[in-house]
């Protein structure tokens, strides 16, 4: 087990910059999502870490080793690939005991480590199988096991969920989960799937535009963005942009407001926020579940008349958007036993929010 | 119903598009290879006319006589060294034809690759004259360089028909062999680097195994190729080489015993067949473990 510390990390393709001077500290035994849009840079990332792919400049160390200059097969990881990549030749015990017999392992030895890795994803019954004789979640499994069967330091996992349907994707997640709870292995997960990340991490690096923008807590990240691109891609958000609106702080409340404040559509509302804005201050964000349904007493500070313009229902939730006054948009989330009957497009609605869940954000990294 | 109907008149549109082609190879193939067939079991009479009772003497002098016997081991021999040197040359082409990126470059290698097929077998054979001669280039060359003293004979040997055989075969190697390369995931070498392989170790544990069948059919295509080739043993290997296609032209056009060329004909087309059977059985039989 050990923790890998990329130092100043970039990597150029011709005249693209495809990674800028990334700098991460990934914890001994953590489980760390690389989370971002396609292009970002997460699998360029994870392409170094692993050894297919030389940085332009920096280094990458795992625990107290630098690898930077070691070819991919003596870097010790486990690597689940986003197709499985199972040799397809081999049975999955075979499979299983690539690694271990590269590693020159007694027959013995090779037999109780695949017995064991195979029992820990729960295919010890598969092992006289070939891949194309089983589905999509067991040959993730045995990918899994293949990683797991070596003792690497690392564990890295390439969008392995990506192939699998909604349901089956679920049970992986959990089981993933599961398996690096009880091995304690530093895992790093790339994938495009933020609810993927949250849920799984310890910590999630959210890549943008070739750039680390943010490292947190799926807490941190989801409700403190670092800026606008780390809170528009996690979860909803109703963005709201100031520049150039003038902040007044009314002593009386440790309050700020933004009289008049314009919506990107042209209504005006007065916007309360409980945080200080700073001068980088561009934007701030209300995620959708924290505007509530009704009038909220008659201060007119944050809160609004609106029309329903869509209503989505979705078991557990309602999702509303609507618009002001026929101009700007907002989302709105709502718990299922809010409305007693479902409203419909063009109802009229109240919104209210806190000033507290008005967020500052700033506009570097957008 | 009616589906079935329609599918009949398309199955019988598309046999009346094959017609032309097999009218033609019944024509000029299978009558032919019949009447071969049925000439082989002819008897000949001491002046070697053709009589019309049928034996199988001629079989019997191919499988019993020792000059004949020594014909078709040198010719499978000669026809297995060409399909060994063909393959183990073939892999490090194939390789750098998949792994080439620019589409440009990977042209240029495609036509260097079959180039020795655009010029005529004669033009071909002759220009290794020119080269293996007494007072060829290579001796020349070898003589200048003072690493040689007296010429070398290498023209007129078996070596030199091999030599030019593996020229002319080697594209019939490597594109079945770069086909199934470029079809393995790259993924696949990349997961068995990271469990510790080596390149060396990654080619034998997994691309050539993934390769067999590229590999397989392309020794099918070599070996037939190479066990009925004619006019370059002849040209490059002189007349009197114990090769069984050499032996049929001298039966048939020399001593005129058409039956006898007829049995010894058989006997290299059988043997041909029997070794593309075995390969393509191996290769069935590797496949069906891959996806069954």
């Amino acid at each position: 087990m050990s923790g890998i510390h990329i130092d100043d990390v970039s990597r150029v393709f011709g005249d693209f910059t495809a990674l800028e001077q990334v700098q991460l500290q990934v914890r001994e035994g953590e489980f760390f999502s690389l989370l971002g849009p396609s292009g970002c840079g997460k699998t360029t990332l994870l392409n170094m870490i692993a050894g297919f792919l030389d940085p332009t400049t920096g280094r990458i160390m795992i625990g107290e080793r630098d690898v930077t200059d070691l070819p991919p097969y003596r870097r010790g990881l486990g690597i689940v690939f986003q197709d499985y990549a199972l040799f397809p030749h081999l049975t999955v015990f075979q499979n299983v005991a690539y690694g271990l017999k590269v590693r020159k392992l007694s027959k013995s030895e090779v037999k109780r480590r695949v017995d064991e890795a195979l029992a820990l994803v729960q295919l010890s019954s598969m092992a006289e199988r070939r891949p194309h004789q089983l589905s999509g979640g067991q040959r993730q499994r045995v990918a899994i096991a293949r990683a797991l069967a070596i003792e690497p330091s690392v564990l890295l996992l390439d969008e392995p969920l990506s192939n699998l349907d909604a349901k089956l994707r679920k049970d992986m997640q959990t089981e993933l989960k599961t398996i690096q709870r009880r091995t304690g292995i530093t895992t790093i997960l790339v994938t495009h799937d933020q609810e993927e990340a949250l849920s799984l991490s310890d910590r999630i690096g959210i890549l943008g535009h070739g750039r680390l923008q943010q490292v947190g807590t799926p807490l941190e990240v989801y409700r403190q963005p670092a800026n606008r691109f780390v809170a528009d891609f996690i979860g909803q958000v109703n963005l709201f942009r100031t520049e150039g609106v003038p902040f007044e702080r009314v002593e009386r409340y440790g309050r700020y407001y933004a009289d008049d404040y314009e919506t990107e559509a042209g209504t005006s509302l007065i916007l309360e926020t409980a945080a200080a804005p700073s001068e980088t201050t561009g934007t701030f964000m209300l995620r959708p579940e924290r505007i509530r349904i009704g009038d909220g007493g008659s201060t007119g500070i944050n809160q609004v008349n609106a029309v329903i313009r869509h209503v989505s229902y979705a078991g557990d939730q309602v999702r509303l958007l609507v618009t002001l006054a026929g101009k700007g948009e907002l989302i709105a989330v709502a718990p299922d036993p809010v409305f007693p009957v479902l409203p419909q497009a063009g109802d009229s609605v109240q919104l209210y929010w806190d000033a507290a869940d008005v967020i500052p954000l700033p506009t570097e990294g957008v | 119903m009616a589906r079935t109907s329609v599918v009949k008149r398309t199955n019988s549109f598309y046999w009346l598009l094959l017609t032309p082609s097999l009218l033609f190879l019944t024509a000029f193939l299978v009558v032919p290879f019949i009447m071969l067939i049925v000439l082989s079991f002819r008897e000949v009479d001491s002046l070697l006319n053709v009589l019309p009772t049928y034996s199988l003497s001629h079989y019997t002098e191919v499988f019993t006589s020792g000059i004949y016997l020594n014909t078709i081991q040198s010719s499978l021999g000669v026809a297995l060294l060409t399909t060994v040197i063909c393959t183990l040359l073939a892999y490090p082409a194939a390789y750098l034809l998949v792994r080439t990126e620019r589409p440009a470059l990977r042209t240029l290698f495609y036509i260097l690759l079959i180039s020795p097929l655009l010029t005529s077998v004669v033009i071909r054979t002759f220009a290794w004259i020119v080269i293996l001669a007494q007072n060829g280039l290579l001796n020349e060359l070898l003589m200048n360089l003072h690493l040689i003293d007296k010429p070398l004979s290498m023209l007129w040997s078996m070596n030199a028909v091999v030599i030019a055989y593996v020229q002319v075969m080697l594209p019939f190697a490597v594109l079945p062999i770069a086909t199934s390369m470029g079809e393995i995931q790259p993924k696949l070498r990349q997961a068995s680097m990271s469990l510790g392989a080596g390149r060396v170790r990654t080619f034998f544990t997994v691309t050539l195994p993934l390769t067999l069948p590229g590999m397989l059919s392309g020794a099918a295509i070599v070996f037939s190729l190479a066990a009925g080739s004619y006019i370059t043993p002849l040209l490059v290997g002189g007349r009197l080489q114990p090769l069984l296609p050499l032996a049929i032209y001298q039966q048939a056009v020399q001593v005129f015993n058409m039956p006898f060329a007829a049995a010894l004909s058989v006997t290299l087309l059988i043997m041909v067949i029997l070794v593309v059977l075995l390969l393509g059985w191996i290769s069935k039989r590797w496949e069906a473990r891959l996806r069954d």
